[in-house]
């Protein structure tokens, strides 16, 4: 049986089996799936590997078929994890989408690995963490839940509300009931974590 | 070889006839972020007291968004970029 985050001096300690530890590890291999910047075959022309490695769009050439063929639509995932920063202003959006987004998904990849490998490496039950695993874990749990809330269509408040009701009727029938299981137990591994961060 | 430089957008141009006039960056209520997490990345980040932290908060959750810091548009660009790092549903625009 689980136990939540705890504050044990200087480390957050909490008990997870190894089924249940697996499940957050999958969980959040997904969300770095998901997030990781898209790796990019070098060309071998040393400007376009450095334009690309910094996440700029490519220069394009005459006759390049990338204006003709719509981009396919992004993930909704992928928009609730980085959604655009301007609602009034497309134009501004793009910028900053352009001057962020490759840093801010390597950044979240790079914590999500973070978090992973806390988990994969347990004494016995325990997860044990410092002060810096603690801080990516319980923005990797974020990440991970917004994704799962995405895939479970939470649009409002009252969407996850209604997500506790789901869980009691447990109806065989509901496809989503595995993910809405998981997504509440996230939210309360989460919610432990955060109270031991802020030292209540 | 060189770039040309990408060219000016309005807000670009207005911007620097208008510095006075701060920009914002606001965060928006959604479904699964906690209030407590919320809470504590306004505590974390911004350096906020808890009872500041928690007003915001509760403008985010009661109010559907709260203004969470005002500046220099590179600052909120900055703030935006942290605030969706944190996985907030963070935007910017300019104080109207």
């Amino acid at each position: 049986m689980a136990r939540a985050f705890t504050r044990k001096g200087e480390r957050f300690v909490a008990r997870l089996d190894d089924d249940e530890r697996g499940v957050v590890v999958w969980l959040l291999e997904q969300t770095r799936e998901l997030l990781a910047p898209e790796l990019r075959e070098p060309t071998g022309d040393p400007f376009d590997d450095l334009v690309a490695r910094m996440g700029l769009p490519r220069l394009k050439e005459e006759g390049d078929l990338a204006d003709e063929i719509p981009a396919a639509p992004r993930d909704p995932a992928l928009e609730r994890l980085l959604p655009s920063a301007h609602r009034q202003d497309p134009a501004l959006a793009a910028e900053f989408r352009r001057l962020t987004e490759h840093g801010l998904r390597e950044r979240k990849a790079a914590n999500l690995a973070t978090a992973i490998s806390a988990l994969m490496d347990p004494e016995g039950d325990k997860v044990r963490l410092d002060q810096e695993q603690a801080q990516a874990m319980v923005v990797a749990l974020t990440d991970a839940r917004l994704l799962l809330g995405e895939r479970l269509g939470l649009r409002t408040d009252e969407d996850s509300e209604a997500l506790q009701d789901r869980l009691e009727a447990a109806s065989e029938e509901d496809p989503q009931l595995y993910l809405a299981a998981y997504y509440d137990f996230l939210t309360w591994l989460q919610e432990s974590l955060i109270q031991a961060l802020m030292g209540r | 070889m060189s770039i040309a430089p990408a060219e000016l957008s309005q807000a670009d141009i207005e911007q620097d006839v208008s510095v006075d006039r701060p920009w914002i960056t606001l965060v928006w209520n959604d479904p699964v972020n906690l209030m407590s997490y919320v809470t504590y990345v306004f505590q974390t980040y911004f350096g906020y007291s808890l009872e500041k932290a928690e007003r915001l908060m509760l403008d985010v959750h009661q109010k559907g968004k709260a203004v969470v810091s005002n500046g220099p548009r590179e600052k909120m660009e900055r703030d935006t970029e942290a605030m969706q790092g944190y996985g907030l549903w963070a935007t910017l625009q300019r104080d109207d």
